[in-house]
């Protein structure tokens, strides 16, 4: 038992060196700087809970918490809907499927910031072409809206996420034993019935995953932002992480930013935590 | 057993530990030992547009300075040179040479900034391009260059329609000019009168406001600096140019950007006018080399109540010198700084090589290469500028505040009061932290 804690210990180093360097230590500084008047390069004072306090009445901040909250919602339901939709086609035995299954995990290979430039390509100059063609209003202005860009960040992110979904679901789909599904046939369940009472349950533990790397991935988003609409118009599609990056390197204020990237990470913690937990109890076990 | 284990154990951790540790330490001594032979400069600067001209001029000085390394970095045009620049000295690598753009940057850099008064080039600087980096007698930065822009206009177009730009000497001109060409638009060819890039909020915020701005301050850099309130004494007239550019720019404007509207829309003749400044006219040259050279000009942005036929010139950015290097580092950067500005080789250089129009005396005027600057060297002789006061701004009052609220109110999100009452407070709030 001593030899094997060695050995656990022993290959657990060079991790837990990585993560105290890059993670531990610079989260306690941050969390230290947060109350103090540091602005980058010293700080000279101590100034309590100041930070926190103003950060509970500022408008931007609250807004982008808001917005990214909205985000989340929609781009977890758009990235799951279509991650398992995804799944289910790829594991139909078609002859394509292999090809389709690549296809399908690409877009998660392209850096976001060249997504977000590819897409703001298309969303301004395509959508445009596309609504002179058919004199269809509502392809005009995409990105200048607040709406638009909304939606945008949506498609961009389901779009880029949907297939890397589809692999964790495929990989539970396919471990489904036949049986069972062939035995509900034999006693007459319809093709959708098979889906909603076997199938769906036995990939519930996919869906804590998913669930769980879309909702971080959804509120830590910042590249695909940056680049798609870059807050704009008039910041109203600026998430929280790069409200939290303009108030530390545009308006220099690195103390209070740090507080606000603290309760952003408490509220990120205490969201995915609970989420995980709900999902956790309605798993099934085989 | 269990002792050999524990052995293997630890050998196996020291030499990973060894191969970290040693991977260090092997490039530090390398390098210590290159530097006692020659001064190495590392320069950090944001000027992309001349990024390639500067790399070989920097070849040329080494060429002739043997023991002098020069290695530039560039960060700029899209990217932030000040996030880039707060990264660069927060990782240690901490350059020679780098820019700051005013009051602003020399109240947050002044611990590292040398003073620059016993050069060559400070003595030859034009009046009034050092304003913006002197404290307490100290001379913190050297200026770049000078750069203008105001309303750039295609004068094949302005012919067709039959407007004489000479003529255009008030607010009221400029509105006549414009509904004439609108009238006209479509046997002109044209999308729209301007293209007015309301996403890039550098040129609302920072070079369209200034010009309605710098009345109040003096058109000195440092009052605005000093200033613990603004008063847009001149809101009105900034709201009827914020509009004229609007409603008649291709739409929707909150989208449009920089690309668009110099290499797109005005690079191939599809608008009439853009506010842009001499920068432009390498973009321009690559598109169309003709419409560079032969039909573009300059209008003013005029200033209702103020000055009508002035345009805003000024100094972008500043060298400064890092005091914390080696004095032969620091000694080196000042010799290279006036040899750029103040030598005759240098001089020819900065003309025809970088294009720039100069900010320090002693240069021969006649031999500025492109139209735009030449026009605004031509308003600056006779008097007829406003001060570039927007580096004096609260640290991203102008970008984030003043043009986030410009793209609001462009999208019917804000009344022009509302506006003017909001950045009126952040600017209060900023000056009294």
């Amino acid at each position: 038992m001593r030899k094997q804690s060695l050995w656990y210990w022993l290959f657990l180093f060079p991790v837990l060196i990585a993560l105290t360097v890059v993670v531990i230590i610079p989260f306690i500084f941050g969390l230290y700087y947060s109350f103090t008047n540091w602005n980058g390069i010293q700080s000279t004072e101590f100034v309590g809970f100041k930070h926190y306090i103003k950060l509970f009445q500022d408008g931007e901040f609250l807004h982008s918490i808001w917005f990214t909250t909205k985000f989340a919602i929609a781009s977890v339901f758009f990235i799951n809907f279509f991650g398992l939709i995804l799944a289910l086609i790829v594991t139909q035995k078609l002859k394509t499927s292999k090809i389709m299954r690549t296809i399908f995990f690409m877009p998660n290979l392209i850096g976001g910031l060249i997504l977000g430039f590819i897409w703001q390509f298309i969303f301004i100059k395509v959508f445009a072409g596309i609504g002179d063609l058919l004199h269809v209003e509502g392809f005009r202005g995409w990105l200048s809206t607040t709406e638009t860009g909304f939606w945008g960040l949506v498609i961009l992110m389901s779009w880029q996420m949907a297939g890397y979904i589809m692999v964790i679901y495929i990989a539970y789909l396919e471990n489904i034993p036949q049986e069972l599904l062939e035995a509900a046939e034999i006693d007459g369940a319809n093709s959708f019935q098979r889906f909603r009472h076997i199938t769906f349950p036995l990939v519930a533990p996919a869906f804590t995953v998913s669930m769980f790397l879309t909702l971080s991935n959804s509120f830590k988003l910042y590249d695909q932002n940056l680049s798609l609409t870059g807050g704009g118009p008039y910041d109203s599609t600026q998430m929280v992480a790069m409200n939290i990056f303009k108030t530390a390197f545009s308006e220099n204020q690195m103390a209070y930013a740090q507080s606000k990237a603290v309760i952003f990470f408490l509220i990120v913690t205490v969201i995915s935590l609970t989420q995980v937990y709900f999902n956790k109890k309605r798993e099934v076990e085989m | 057993m269990k002792t050999k284990k524990f052995l293997l154990t630890m050998l196996s951790l020291f030499l990973l530990l060894s191969t970290v540790l040693f991977g260090c330490s092997s490039s530090s001594t390398s390098e210590s030992k290159g530097s006692e032979k020659q001064v190495t400069l590392d320069i950090f600067q944001f000027k992309v547009e001349f990024k390639d001209q500067f790399e070989q001029v920097a070849k040329q000085y080494e060429n002739q300075n043997p023991g002098v390394k020069i290695n530039i970095t560039t960060v700029g045009g899209g990217e932030d040179y000040g996030v880039a620049l707060k990264s660069k000295f927060a990782s240690g690598e901490e350059p020679a040479i780098f820019n700051v753009g005013g009051p602003q940057d020399v109240a947050d850099w002044e611990a590292k900034l040398a003073d620059l008064s016993d050069t060559k080039a400070a003595a030859q600087a034009l009046e009034g391009t050092l304003d913006g980096v002197k404290k307490n007698g100290q001379i913190l930065g050297l200026p770049y260059n000078q750069e203008g822009y105001g309303l750039i206009y295609n004068k094949k177009i302005f012919a067709k329609a039959g407007i004489n730009p000479e003529n255009i000497k008030t607010y009221s001109d400029l509105e006549n000019a414009v509904k004439k060409l609108e009238a006209n638009k479509s046997s002109l060819g044209i999308d729209a009168v301007f293209a007015f890039p309301a996403k890039e909020t550098w040129v609302t915020g920072l070079h369209l406001s200034n010009v309605f701005l710098a009345p109040e301050f003096n058109s000195n850099v440092v009052n605005a600096f000093n200033a613990k309130t603004v008063e847009f004494k001149y809101g009105n007239a900034m709201k009827k140019l914020v509009d004229l550019q609007n409603k008649y720019s291709v739409q929707p404007t909150v989208s449009l950007d920089y690309s668009k509207q110099v290499e797109e829309l005005f690079s191939t003749g599809k608008v009439a006018m853009i506010q842009q400044g001499n920068w432009v006219y390498n973009s321009i040259a690559d598109i169309d080399p003709e419409l560079a050279e032969k039909n573009i000009g300059l209008l003013p942005i005029p200033v209702e109540g103020f000055k009508e036929d002035s345009i805003p010139v000024g100094v972008p950015m500043y060298w400064a010198v890092n005091k914390n290097k080696d004095q032969k580092v620091v000694a080196e950067a000042k010799k290279f700084l006036d040899w750029l500005y103040t030598s005759d080789e240098g001089k020819d250089i900065v003309l025809n090589k970088f294009k720039f129009i100069p900010a320090y005396k002693g240069y021969d005027s006649s031999k500025i290469s492109d139209p735009l600057s030449k026009e605004i060297y031509n308003y600056a002789q006779n008097g007829k500028t406003i001060g570039w006061v927007f580096m004096g701004y609260p640290t991203g009052w102008g970008m984030d505040k003043l043009g986030v609220n410009i793209q609001k109110y462009v999208s019917n999100k804000m009344t022009w009061d509302q506006l003017i009452a909001d950045s009126k407070k952040a600017w209060e709030e900023a000056r009294n932290k």
